[in-house]
């Protein structure tokens, strides 16, 4: 049941507005003074704001949006703001409103049941995403793996994990390592779009770490595809100097100097036509186990996860 | 400087799409509406023109794609950008409403000097020699920006350059206060390139006012001229252009060296003579159909 709170006068004008959002499942909870809407939001936060713009005072208005969008474990929750054509026609600051979406008055029911429901899957969507390389992040990766343990045909899923990216972040700063992260995860889509387009994921993980997930027999071409690019591109984005010499030298993470070598690229494959797994979880534990040996590899490379292979 | 030249500078800057030949665009296009090329073929028929593979470096070096002044080899701004990306660019590029013989000459020029700078490179142990053949391929994007904005001015230099008996270069700066080479130096720069492309087209004529890639500019500079001397395409204009000592000793090339890349060059250019004639009956099979 989501909850949605409602602040302000007639929003729910008819009772077929709410009818129509309890039998779509929505619990709509009318309030009509700040005091106990910001109490609702502090104290057991709805799943959605809508508010009429001219609710109370202005500033009662504006202290009721800061709630919700000025705490971080709230932005997302999605504000839909309520307005008149005359509101439009003079046109907003957005600035001053942190709002998600308008609902211009008069509304149908059907419209402001469409608009709650877009509203719900942006916010999924965009906040799910991760801010720099704008791939679906760890809830869609979970979903994606599950699906591809669930499916009759075999998948792979294959973990990428740049070598050596601490240290290059450590000598050339974040930004530059942002940078390489940026290449990977276009290098990766752009192949994947390409050699395994139907039916396959890219998301990423945070850091340096990505996952992709492809048919079992694209596997093979993937993975030497993006690595080929990788070792391409990279030199890109090393100064020729540390080219020249082939590694750098920078304290590791207590305080030692030691050799790096330049970046590369490890990927880690988990089957799952065998069934060998049922949860996520186990195909992420055992990725692990792979990542573990490839990374000792020299350069880039892929290994498949043995056990998990057919017969 | 007077305001003709004000005015002639302004255009310049202001330059938004430059044209490409009619063939390699049908081309283009047909390979696009085939299910199995892949990006690599395209990349290949990209990285055969000049204005293209300009484009192409422009867009992965926009802020949109995150690289600015990073990309300067072609093959990365392919792998980077991806092929649906590519298709669009395709689909977005004009072409040259009125094909001249010269322009499929400045292409053809364009072509040659990438692959003597690319035979150059690779003996001259540069660290990136294909950074080198993407410099030598778009060095004279400049003469392709004149030609589309100053179209008046056009007639007049190619007028001076006849009457006169000197080369465009020369023209151009007699006439508007300023050269090709500069040009492209700014578009170079406009649209985010490395600095490393930049300097080096902006220098080609004069290898020694670059600041930091006199080599590179020196390398451009030479196969420029030697592409002239074995007579494939031209720069519109029929006189070879004068050779920069500083650049001639900074190259340090013996007569046998010399030799040696001739042949090395004349057995490159047969694939890029066969292509151009492939892009001549493209053009043909678009005209008819």
């Amino acid at each position: 049941m989501k909850r949605i709170l409602i602040v302000g006068e007639n929003i729910v004008g008819s009772s077929e507005h709410k009818i129509l959002l309890e039998a779509k499942g929505y619990q709509p909870l009318l309030i009509r003074d700040l005091h106990s809407a910001v109490s609702l939001i502090l104290e057991d936060p709805p799943d959605m704001l809508i508010m009429d713009i001219d609710f109370g005072e202005k500033q009662e208005g504006l202290a009721l949006l800061n709630a919700v969008k000025g705490c971080l474990q709230k932005t997302n929750i999605p504000v839909l703001l309520v307005v008149t054509e005359k509101h439009v026609a003079t046109g907003f600051n957005w600035q001053t409103y942190p709002v998600d979406d308008i609902l211009v008055r008069p509304f149908s029911p059907e419209l402001m049941l469409a608009r709650i429901q877009l509203a719900e899957a942006r916010m999924i969507r965009v906040f799910d995403n991760n801010p720099l390389s704008k791939l679906p992040g760890n809830t869609s990766i979970l979903k994606a793996i599950q699906r591809a343990i669930d499916a009759d045909e075999s998948y792979g899923v294959c973990y990428i994990d740049i070598d050596n990216f601490k240290p290059y972040n450590d000598r050339y700063g974040f930004s530059q390592g942002d940078d390489v992260i940026l290449m990977v995860a276009r290098i990766a889509v752009n192949v994947i779009d390409e050699l395994a387009r139907d039916g396959s994921f890219v998301g990423h993980v945070g850091g340096d770490d990505f996952v992709f997930i492809v048919g079992e027999e694209k596997v093979k071409p993937v993975c030497e595809r993006i690595l080929a690019n990788f070792d391409v591109v990279r030199n890109m984005f090393i100064p020729a100097e540390d080219l020249k010499v082939g590694c750098y030298v920078e304290k590791d993470r207590q305080g030692r100097e030691t050799i790096f070598g330049l970046l590369s690229l490890s990927i880690a494959v988990v089957m799952t036509g065998s069934h060998v797994y049922s949860h996520s979880g186990e195909v992420s534990t055992a990725a692990s186990e792979v990542k573990h040996f490839v990374k000792q590899k020299e350069g880039s490379n892929y290994m498949i996860d043995r056990r998990s292979l057919k017969g | 400087m007077d305001t003709k030249q004000a005015d002639f500078r302004k255009a310049l800057r202001e330059v938004k799409n430059l044209p490409t030949l009619p063939g390699i665009i049908s081309k283009l296009t047909r390979m696009a509406e085939d299910p199995d090329t892949t990006t690599e073929q395209m990349g290949k028929v990209i990285s055969k023109d000049h204005i293209l593979a300009a484009k192409l470096l422009k867009l992965v070096n926009s802020a949109f794609y995150g690289f600015p002044q990073k990309i300067s080899s072609l093959n990365s701004a392919i792998i980077l950008l991806g092929f649906n990306v590519i298709k669009s660019l395709i689909i977005s590029s004009s072409i040259f409403e009125l094909m001249e013989s010269q322009d499929m000459e400045l292409w053809e020029h364009s072509l040659g000097c990438a692959v003597v700078c690319s035979v150059l490179a690779k003996r001259l142990e540069v660290s990136d020699p294909e950074e080198v053949s993407t410099a030598g391929l778009i060095h004279d994007i400049g003469k392709v920006a004149i030609k589309m904005e100053l179209r008046r001015e056009c007639e007049a230099l190619g007028q001076l350059v006849r009457e006169k008996e000197i080369s465009m270069l020369a023209a151009e700066r007699e006439l508007l206060g300023l050269d090709h080479a500069e040009v492209g130096g700014w578009l170079a720069k406009s649209w985010n390139l490395p600095p490393k492309l930049v300097e080096s087209i902006a220098c080609h004529h004069n290898p020694t006012d670059a600041k930091d890639e006199k080599l590179t500019a020196a390398i451009i500079h030479f196969s420029d001229i030697l592409i002239r001397g074995l007579g494939y395409g031209h720069g519109d204009d029929v006189w070879v252009p004068p050779l920069s000592k500083s650049a001639w000793e900074m190259l340090n090339l013996s007569a046998q060296d010399i030799d040696e890349i001739i042949e090395q060059v004349e057995e490159k250019l047969w694939d890029v003579k066969g292509f151009s004639l492939e892009i001549q009956s493209e053009l043909e099979r678009s005209v008819t159909s």
